[in-house]
């Protein structure tokens, strides 16, 4: 089980969990799976063509890893990724 | 018999509440950290509100009470595989106009009106295409005829991108909707959504079609007003043609010399059939005429337009964009609108006079009332 960090803005619509737990081996096969669980959170996750929205970043093991790392990015049960969006104004 | 404001702001929603003299207001702030591109309320008495986030994309959200929100687990959203407008995806990425994106797919980047008919809920959305509920937001189908029709892929975006704004329907007709797109224009179908033809006859298209909002009355649907980047029209067969109507109105020289009534927001009072317009001086400033903040009113079908500024500021410096005004349709009706430095307005005499009922909000994108 990996748990998920999510961001203030979000938990609107997680009820106002701040984590949540979702399994996967790689960052995308766990946003996958939370947006299997919590469909109206997928909205916010994926795009159309089941992209991941380009400027979502997750924090994995203290470094930041970007959408399109995602697919790549190995996890271990356990561990924790944060949810966050990529820096954007000054 | 009260009323509820619901005004969509960059940042969340104002709630503002009123009993029927419209003269006292409370706030209540949600949706916070969202911004709010439109809001309607259904047949069954379900408010929905469309917001629309720079990073975690557009979604809706329901309440039965304009308290407790909760997010749809559905929302409009393209098929894979549709093809993108690069013109689109070059405004709403604010970069790349090197061409990177020809080849991008359509997404449903933000929600800009919603509109309820006796049994359905419409949404106009960027990139322009038209949805369809028709089980109060489980599911939202693509208007297919609309978001494919001939001549799509020829439409050009205006500033704020490809979006489709405006949503009216015929009650008696539920064959018949008009939908605008900026910048591509007017368009209607008579035949349930199959098919759809612009309506622009008439009005100055020298730099192209750029319709940005449009009334009505349902009892009386085939008589349009048109707030355009060119103008103020009146259409009384259904948009087939229109004819200026500006008698009154301030104008300004738009960026090509042509000199018209320019703004974004019109509404009507469908008890009087008061018109309601905000113009602004032109496409160059988008500012009020003179820093005189006015709202300008027509009692005679758009003939003729008085201006109206009681209880409005002289030193003001925004606008009013397009979903940003709204009528309750009491009687007396009372009129709304806010502007994009985060003031709303009101008038409880049918927009004769006005007072301030909020101020300090963020940049407000939608306003809509609400009779309670």
């Amino acid at each position: 089980m990996i748990r998920v960090q999510v961001p203030p803005v979000l938990r609107a619509v997680t009820g106002g969990a701040r984590t949540l737990e979702a399994d996967g081996t790689t960052v995308r096969e766990v946003f996958e799976d939370i947006a299997k669980k919590h469909p109206a959170l997928g909205l916010h996750l994926f795009d159309e063509r089941s992209g991941i929205r380009r400027n979502i970043i997750c924090v994995h093991r203290d470094t930041v890893v970007r959408p399109d790392e995602m697919a790549e990015r190995k996890v271990d049960q356990g561990e924790e990724l944060v949810l966050a969006n990529a820096f954007a104004g000054g | 018999m009260g009323v509820a404001l619901v005004v969509g702001t960059k940042k969340g929603a104002a709630v503002l509440k009123s009993d029927g003299n419209r003269k006292d207001w409370s706030t209540d702030f949600v949706l916070r950290g969202w911004p709010v591109t439109a809001s309607v309320r259904d047949s069954t008495g379900r408010y929905y509100a469309a917001v629309a986030n720079d990073v975690y994309g557009p979604a809706i959200f329901v309440s039965d009470d304009l308290k407790e929100w909760k997010q749809l687990e559905a929302a409009p959203r393209y098929k894979p595989g549709e093809k993108g407008s690069p013109g689109h995806i070059r405004i709403v990425g604010a970069s790349d106009f090197m061409g990177r994106y020809k080849d991008e797919p359509r997404l449903v980047d933000q929600i800009w009106a919603l509109h309820a008919t006796k049994d359905a809920v419409y949404a106009g959305v960027s990139e322009a295409g038209l949805f369809v509920t028709r089980d109060r937001g489980q599911s939202w189908e693509p208007v297919d005829g609309f978001n494919n029709q001939p001549g799509r892929d020829q439409w050009e975006p205006g500033f704020g991108g490809l979006c489709a704004h405006t949503i009216l329907s015929d009650p008696g007709n539920p064959n018949r909707m008009w939908v605008g797109v900026s910048s591509s224009g007017f368009f209607r179908t008579d035949d349930g959504g199959k098919t759809w033809s612009e309506k622009s006859a008439g009005v100055n298209t020298d730099l192209g079609i750029c319709v940005h909002h449009v009334t009505h009355d349902p009892a009386k649907p085939d008589v349009l007003f048109r707030q355009d980047h060119r103008g103020v029209y009146r259409s009384d067969d259904a948009g087939d043609t229109w004819v200026v109507t500006e008698t009154g109105l301030p104008c300004g020289e738009l960026s090509d010399g042509h000199k018209c009534s320019f703004g974004f927001a019109i509404a009507m009072d469908r008890k009087t059939h008061s018109l309601f317009i905000a113009p602004l001086d032109s496409d160059n400033f988008r500012l009020p005429h003179d820093g005189q903040l006015a709202i300008y009113k027509s009692t005679d079908d758009a003939k003729n337009w008085q201006q109206r500024k009681d209880g409005l500021p002289s030193q003001c410096f925004s606008g009013v964009l397009r979903g940003a005004m709204s009528v309750d349709q009491l009687d007396p009706g009372g009129v709304y609108f806010g502007t994009s430095s985060g003031q709303v307005f009101a008038s409880n005499n049918v927009g004769e006079s006005w007072a301030e009922v909020a101020s300090g909000l963020p940049r407000i994108m939608s306003v809509e009332a609400y009779a309670t």
